[in-house]
């Protein structure tokens, strides 16, 4: 069903009043925003007549698309995930409400604050007017995933999280390499490398999943927001580091290390400060290749979910050519 | 068969009928579509021109890695063959056999599978 249809609409509205206390609610405006094949966005304007937000707002509301990814959390864990990390000071939208009763819009759902800003990758790597001082938005983002990573187990409100270590992670893709019917022997030997060389120890603390270039919003050149928390879990805090330092996540920055925006140590050297963490250049190219294996691994999965029919889709079809690319750079980091 | 002009024809001139005259009549909300399209079209008609070459290549470095008997194959018989020396492989590096013993051996063959591979879905990215 579309969020548009008037009926819809009109429910949506009896929500809000009764979520915030309003005397009324007008919807002005809900329109689906572009991106996200697993979730949809809508962009909701509304004014409230009272309540905990009287005033005209500018509101997103999210719910799930038709075709959801198996590791991806549901919407109401995504919800107080982005509570836990707004309350811990991150820069993320703030949740207002969740809604679990399927009857208003048909699927579950909750709005949150829509933050300014861009968060295309390939136009923040490329466009230097949007981005005037690099160096400073990669230590935000540092210090931003330094204070993400200051959130420890066990907490309350996340009981659903799962604590995923190195060793975890390379069990998880061997099963699911185990599963296709061709072998990746360049994705055999990433993993093979990332177990021989594993962390003695390792610190377990919050961390996102997809913290890069392309989830978080830049507005007027600084750090707006950080987005697409449904991968989150409990594990090792430079698994997030080795991800936004990832070559996949550069985009039209490819000498740019840092998530395509700036040099290594500009982002590093204010993660250690930030973080009180040493990012050794050991750990750094560990947890790259850990990184090029796990999008490897979900290109691959991309790639399934059309090949099976489960959704024809040439994007996701081509997603499947880029495991290549990621092989390539496995090979390049462990000579 | 007749077969002129062939399939990389075939492919290239679609590809640039699509990029010259379709894709600027497109809204815009289809023109990424289109871009995608024409994307898949270059990578099918690199990977038509380019033939069996490199997975014979890559056949005779598995035969090699895995002390295998040499085979001249072609075709699917071709394909065949790589698929299960690439199973044997897989299993093998997971078994810690190239640790140290022939390891340089393995990234060369990796990385020229992986550059080869690279030359038909995305030939720009051996250019970084």
């Amino acid at each position: 069903m579309s969020l548009d249809a008037p009926d819809t609409r009109a429910r949506l509205e009896a929500f809000l009043r009764a979520a915030s206390g309003a005397d009324a609610v007008h919807i002005r405006a809900l329109s689906r925003l572009s991106g996200g094949a697993v979730q949809e966005n809508w962009a909701l304007d509304v004014d409230m007549n009272g309540g905990t937000h009287p005033g005209p707002h500018q509101w997103v509301l999210r719910t799930d698309a038709a075709a959801r990814v198996a590791a991806s959390l549901k919407r109401s864990e995504e919800f107080q995930i982005l509570q836990v990390a707004y309350a811990a000071g991150l820069r993320a939208p703030e949740a207002l409400w969740l809604c679990r009763d399927v009857a208003v819009t048909g699927r579950e759902f909750f709005v949150m604050q829509r933050l300014p800003g861009i968060a295309s990758g390939h136009r923040i790597t490329r466009d230097a007017a949007l981005v005037p001082d690099r160096a400073r938005l990669a230590c935000e983002l540092a210090e931003n995933l330094a204070r993400l990573h200051a959130i420890h187990p066990p907490q309350p409100k996340l009981p659903f999280l799962a604590t995923m270590h190195a060793r975890d992670n390379i069990a998880h893709y061997r099963q699911y390499l185990d599963r296709l019917a061709g072998a990746f022997p360049a994705l055999e030997w990433g993993l093979r490398w990332c177990e021989v060389h594993a962390p003695a120890d390792e610190e377990t603390t919050f961390i996102h999943r997809d913290y890069r270039t392309g989830n978080y919003l830049v507005h007027e050149g600084r750090l707006a927001g950080v987005l697409d928390w449904e991968f989150a879990a409990f594990g090792n805090p430079l698994e997030d580091v080795g991800w936004i330092c990832a070559k996949c996540w550069r985009f039209a920055g490819k000498t740019r290390p840092a998530g395509g925006i700036a040099e290594a140590a500009e982002f590093i050297e204010p993660y250690q400060r930030a973080s009180g963490r040493s990012v050794t250049p050991g750990a750094l190219v560990y947890w790259q290749v850990m990184a090029h294996v796990r999008w490897a691994v979900i290109a691959l999965q991309q790639a399934q979910r059309h090949l099976s029919g489960v959704e024809r889709s040439l994007e996701l079809a081509l997603t499947g050519r880029i495991v290549a690319e990621l092989e390539y750079e496995i090979v390049r980091l462990t000579r | 068969m007749n077969d002129i002009p062939d399939a990389v024809e075939l492919l290239a001139i679609a590809r640039t009928t699509l990029l010259d005259k379709v894709l600027a009549q497109l809204p815009a909300d289809l023109r990424y579509d289109a871009q995608m399209i024409a994307n898949a079209m270059a990578i099918a008609a690199r990977e038509q021109a380019a033939g069996d070459r490199a997975a014979q290549a890559a056949l005779a470095r598995l035969t090699a890695l895995l002390a295998e008997r040499d085979l001249a194959l072609a075709g699917k018989e071709l394909q065949a063959a790589c698929a299960g020396l690439n199973r044997r492989l897989a299993a093998t590096i997971r078994g810690g056999r190239f640790d140290d013993r022939d390891r340089a051996a393995l990234l060369d063959h990796l990385a020229q599978t992986a550059a080869d591979e690279l030359a038909v879905s995305n030939p720009r990215a051996l250019e970084s």
